[in-house]
């Protein structure tokens, strides 16, 4: 397929999306945390709001349970043991995919 | 992006114990057909790679949109396919409730969610690569209806449920999830876009991993029939 119908298609769903994205930005409070926001609309509904869709001053944070309940060390760990292991057994798949055959 | 952020015991009993035999079946039929087909190794090795970094980056609240957290669900059913991939969202999901981030009641249906992203990101990339689509807009574009599907299956699991303790009308339930998953189809287009860029690098140095190469009788989720 030409490039520029692969394109206009990508383009046009992420138009679509966006266009949802920032009615439901608006709908459900404006600019929120996802789980407060989440939390409160499906317990007070939908209500209007606003704010800055990117809030740069922020930065990227942990989620809050995690950071609130002390848990970063932790976090860090899972993500170092499914890494390492990854990473592990992949070097190991890739080099028994190399060797050559036993006769 | 899509996770149902709702605490333990939020869902009737009825809607929990429905969830999590879906779930739990989903996770058995993918069980089972590993056992009777065979995967690659590498493959199993590549996903728990993808976990490793969906996991990581699932607990990391970036500040667009109000702050949203990124899943790449669709970047993991594209890398382990249509059997790994759901096992992936399982792992993420476990890990993730067991620091507090999700609850274990809701388990089953954050998997649902979750490996209907992969699924649906696995297979729409595989028909677009047919379609000779490039690597960019083919996962993007893949990604971005792979996510789009798990927020819709949200929105469709919250409102058939109903949530304890909101005294919302239905009507007013739907209206206020409609806006949630309409948020998650805006973070769809980021995840969708950065998942479009990771596939076309890995199109470009390690086509077999992403099934863009030739891969004989296996294909791209490395089972072979």
């Amino acid at each position: 397929m030409e490039a520029w119908r692969q394109y206009g298609v990508l383009a046009a769903v992420l138009a679509a999306c966006t266009a949802a994205g920032l009615w439901g930005f608006t709908t459900t409070g404006g600019s929120l945390p996802y789980a407060k926001r989440f939390a409160r609309a499906l317990q007070e509904g939908a209500r209007e709001g606003s704010g800055a869709l990117v809030d740069a001053g922020r930065g990227v944070v942990i989620a809050g349970p995690i950071r609130k309940q002390g848990l970063v060390g932790e976090y860090a760990a899972v993500v170092a043991v499914l890494l390492a292991v990854g990473v592990t057994t992949y070097a190991y798949a890739t080099r028994r995919a190399s060797d050559p055959p036993d006769r | 992006m899509a996770h149902i952020h709702l605490g333990d015991g939020s869902f009737p009993l009825w809607a929990l114990v429905l969830w999590t035999t879906l779930g739990g079946g989903l996770v058995a039929y993918v069980l089972y057909r590993l056992r009777t087909h065979s995967v690659e190794t590498r493959h199993v090795a590549l996903a728990g790679v993808a976990a490793a970094a969906s996991f990581a980056v699932f607990q990391l609240n970036l500040p667009v949109w109000g702050g949203v957290h990124l899943n790449l669900t669709g970047l993991v059913g594209i890398l382990a396919g249509p059997l790994l991939g759901p096992l992936v969202t399982v792992v993420v999901n476990v890990f993730s409730a067991t620091l507090g981030h999700g609850a274990v009641g809701l388990l089953g249906a954050n998997t649902l969610v979750n490996a209907t992203e992969a699924l649906v990101a696995f297979y729409a990339f595989r028909t677009l690569v047919r379609a000779n689509w490039s690597a960019f807009p083919a996962g993007a574009t893949a990604a971005t209806l792979g996510l789009a599907a798990g927020a819709f299956l949200m929105g469709g699991i919250v409102v058939a449920s109903g949530v304890n303790g909101s005294a919302l009308p239905r009507a007013d339930l739907a209206l206020a999830v409609s806006g949630m998953v309409a948020v998650n189809l805006g973070v769809a287009v980021l995840e969708g876009v950065l998942t479009g860029f990771v596939v076309q690098f890995l199109a470009t140095v390690r086509p077999d991993l992403v099934g863009t190469a030739d891969t004989d009788s296996t294909d791209a989720s490395g089972v072979a029939a």
